[in-house]
């Protein structure tokens, strides 16, 4: 194999060189202390990524030294060209076991209201005593479970069957469940609007949690139509099933950590149209922010004349963590030839208004011809490079007169 | 003896070129709609690479999806070999199919490359693979894909040429830089990807195919062999490329070549071919070096090699 290697090669080489010294050794210790100390950051890799798999999370997060973004693109990359060998049997989600599920719709629900595990109530003191390795306070967190009197129940009825009974909500359209082989996929289709209803919840599953936390907020901060009432939270543990391709019989592979959220929102869209509108949002791993506000953004986008920012192509391109950040540390590559060509667009139109001052002594700006003496003018390149806005107010008059 | 093990080929950790062969079938049955519809934006899965997107992972998965082990691959970023970019992803491409790379144009069989087209006439049988950041041409006239979709399907480009006369009228000239809208086979008007005007030309009745790759966006278009390329113009008002006459390559002394240009400390600027494999061509030939210089777009007076395509 014959590869040229030349300044630009070396250089890149060494420059990753000096990364991985200066981030420290990758070893298979770090990588297991990663998986067992951060769960919370694993489940939010995780279902950025649309792939579960605690071990290759940690491995991606040690890797790329905690940046977020850098680990769910070497996870999806790993992904994208691994062969399906089988698909899940469906999920039933009331067969998951619940370990927290909580409703602010109401003061009670069936099944009563689970806590379960959670930091919401939790003082967000730092805990500087940790440090102190000799002095660790008694009722710092460390302090031993108790264990109830009663287990609890594994399994909830959702709350939406009980608004169902009540007319609250429509009933469910009763659907066959679909062959999972035959599910639209996000990841083996681009996605197209209006989008079908499994790539929507697809998108929101697999996007930044950041990114639908920002669109979310404010969208019922007051530039949205939504500002729902959580109807139910879960953090649950989902038994994934496969049936034996021989013998069919179906056997688990293991239980992932799962969660999802249901917004509901009074809606008085037409008269016939009086009740409960309902949103929803499931992830991989236990991610609640992201539940809630990509719930928010489920119903938001079903609303038509919504704010553009909260239109379904909006909220989905844009909240797709691998592509927008790569897009904008694209910024960082050379851009020397559209800024030239944008440049050769502008010379015209600048020397019109007395703004020959380049810093270069080209002739090519003596050579103006010109026509017209221009002011700003939105120059098109891929990244929209806009060097001259500052001669736009005063030029105005003159290309008024030249109008005139 | 025969054992199972000595029957099982070797497991690689990757697949021939990173891709997997259901990826490889999508892209390849992609490209050619795209070849038989020219300059119509075909969707397509975009698998993510291990390359940030947005850095050439449309260009990459097509590049990937054509290689064979006797492929010649030449990669330019901003019309160089040497940028960093370019340097990664051709170091990735061989690394992933054990493919050749060349820097010199006449040889390879696939170009890829961002934001440039090489000055040496690409020729029969070559492909280039244009790394295309935006495919929409109409995005800035219509952000909502859906709806730019639809324009596309009626040939419906008259917010284009609103855009294009009214900067005739603000500007007295098309103030467009890079990505200049061309018409594609008189149906689809297409963003060549942000090379400059001067390029555009070159696409129009080429002898070799073009591929546009977008891997952010999930499009890929192409321009075939001998397909009319117009970049959008008015009966009275042309379309023009860059202004460079003037321009003298510090390198090779060559003039009527796209150039890069250099700012220097006292407040001039200075100038160079911004196709490296060229230029470094140029300059092995002044030293005596068994070369060959390819037949150029662009004479050595500047005109280009399509007699009247280009109206002043």
């Amino acid at each position: 194999m014959y590869v040229a290697a030349k300044g630009g090669e070396e250089a890149i080489q060494q420059a990753e060189r000096l990364y991985h010294d200066l981030k420290g050794k990758l070893t298979p210790e770090m990588v297991e202390q990663v998986e067992k100390g951060m769960p919370y950051l694993l489940d939010r890799i995780m279902g950025e990524s649309s792939l579960y798999a605690p071990q290759l999370a940690a491995l991606a997060l040690a890797q790329a030294g905690g940046d977020t973004y850098e680990a769910v693109l070497i996870l999806r990359a790993y992904r994208s060209t691994q062969p399906r060998l089988a698909y899940a049997l469906p999920i039933d989600s009331n067969s998951m076991t619940v370990v927290r599920r909580i409703s602010a719709a109401f003061k009670d629900i069936p099944g009563g209201q689970i806590l379960g595990p959670t930091l919401d109530y939790s003082h967000r003191l730092l805990r500087l005593d940790v440090l102190d390795k000799e002095l660790v306070a008694e009722d710092s967190g460390t302090a031993e479970l108790q264990a109830a009197d009663e287990p609890s129940p594994k399994q909830y009825p959702p709350v939406t069957d009980w608004q169902r009974t009540q007319k609250m909500l429509p009933e469910l359209d009763s659907i066959e469940n679909p062959e999972p082989a035959d599910l639209p996929d996000l990841t083996r289709e681009p996605i197209m609007f209006p989008t079908s209803r499994p790539h929507r919840l697809q998108a929101l599953a697999r996007a930044d949690t950041g990114g639908l936390l920002a669109l979310g907020y404010a969208n019922m901060r007051g530039f949205g139509p939504v500002h729902p009432t959580v109807n139910e939270v879960r953090l649950s543990y989902a038994r994934v099933q496969l049936k034996h391709p021989v013998t069919g019989t179906v056997f688990s592979v293991g239980n992932i950590r799962v969660s999802h959220a249901e917004v509901v929102q009074t809606t008085k869209a037409s008269k016939d149209k009086v009740g409960l509108e309902l949103g929803f949002c499931a992830t991989f791993g236990w991610n609640e922010v992201k539940n809630i506000a990509g719930s928010m953004l489920d119903l938001a986008m079903d609303r038509e004349d919504v704010h553009p920012a909260f239109t379904e192509e909006f909220v989905l391109y844009h909240t797709e963590s691998v592509e927008s950040s790569g897009f904008c540390i694209h910024l960082k590559l050379p851009h020397y030839v559209t800024f030239t060509s944008g440049m050769d667009a502008m010379k015209d139109a600048m020397m019109g208004v007395g703004m020959a001052q380049m810093p270069t002594s080209s002739k090519a700006f003596e050579k103006q011809d010109a026509k017209s003496p221009a002011p700003e003018a939105d120059l098109e390149t891929d990244e929209k490079v806009s060097p001259i806005t500052a001669v736009e107010s005063e030029s105005e008059t003159e290309s008024e007169k030249e109008m005139s | 003896m025969q054992t199972l093990a000595s029957l099982k080929k070797s497991s690689d950790a990757y697949s021939f070129g990173f891709l997997d062969a259901f990826a490889k079938r999508e892209l390849r049955r992609k490209i050619l709609k795209a070849v038989a519809i020219p300059g119509y934006q075909v969707p397509y899965a975009s698998r993510e690479m291990p390359i940030a997107r947005g850095w050439g992972t449309g260009g990459l998965q097509a590049t990937l999806a054509l290689a064979g082990p006797s492929s010649k691959v030449k990669v330019i970023d901003q019309g160089s070999d040497d940028s960093v970019n370019a340097a990664n992803l051709r170091r990735f491409i061989a690394r992933m199919t054990g493919c050749d790379a060349t820097r010199d144009t006449l040889e390879c069989t696939i170009l890829q490359s961002r934001h440039r087209c090489p000055e040496e006439r690409l020729k029969r049988g070559q492909v280039l693979v244009l790394q295309v950041p935006d495919p929409e041409t109409l995005r800035s006239v219509e952000p909502n894909m859906t709806r730019a979709r639809l324009m596309h399907a009626d040939q419906d480009y008259g917010l284009m040429w609103l855009k294009l006369y009214e900067q005739l009228v603000r500007f007295g000239r098309f103030v467009q830089g890079a990505s200049y809208p061309s018409l594609v086979n008189g149906r689809y008007v297409m963003s060549p990807s942000p090379i400059p005007r001067w390029d555009v030309p070159t696409l129009h009745q080429a002898q070799h195919l073009t591929i546009l790759s977008a891997g952010r966006e999930k499009r890929i278009y192409a321009v075939p062999p001998f397909t009319r390329v117009e970049p959008l113009e008015f009966t009275d008002e042309f379309f023009q490329v860059e202004e460079q006459s003037d321009w003298t390559c510090d390198r090779t002394g060559q003039r009527y070549k796209f150039m890069n240009e250099i700012p220097e400390t006292d407040g001039t600027a200075r100038h160079e071919i911004s196709d490296t494999g060229y230029a470094d061509k140029l300059i092995q030939k002044k030293e005596g070096e068994a070369v060959t210089l390819g037949e150029t777009y662009y004479d050595d007076n500047g005109t280009f090699y399509h007699d009247g395509f280009l109206k002043s």
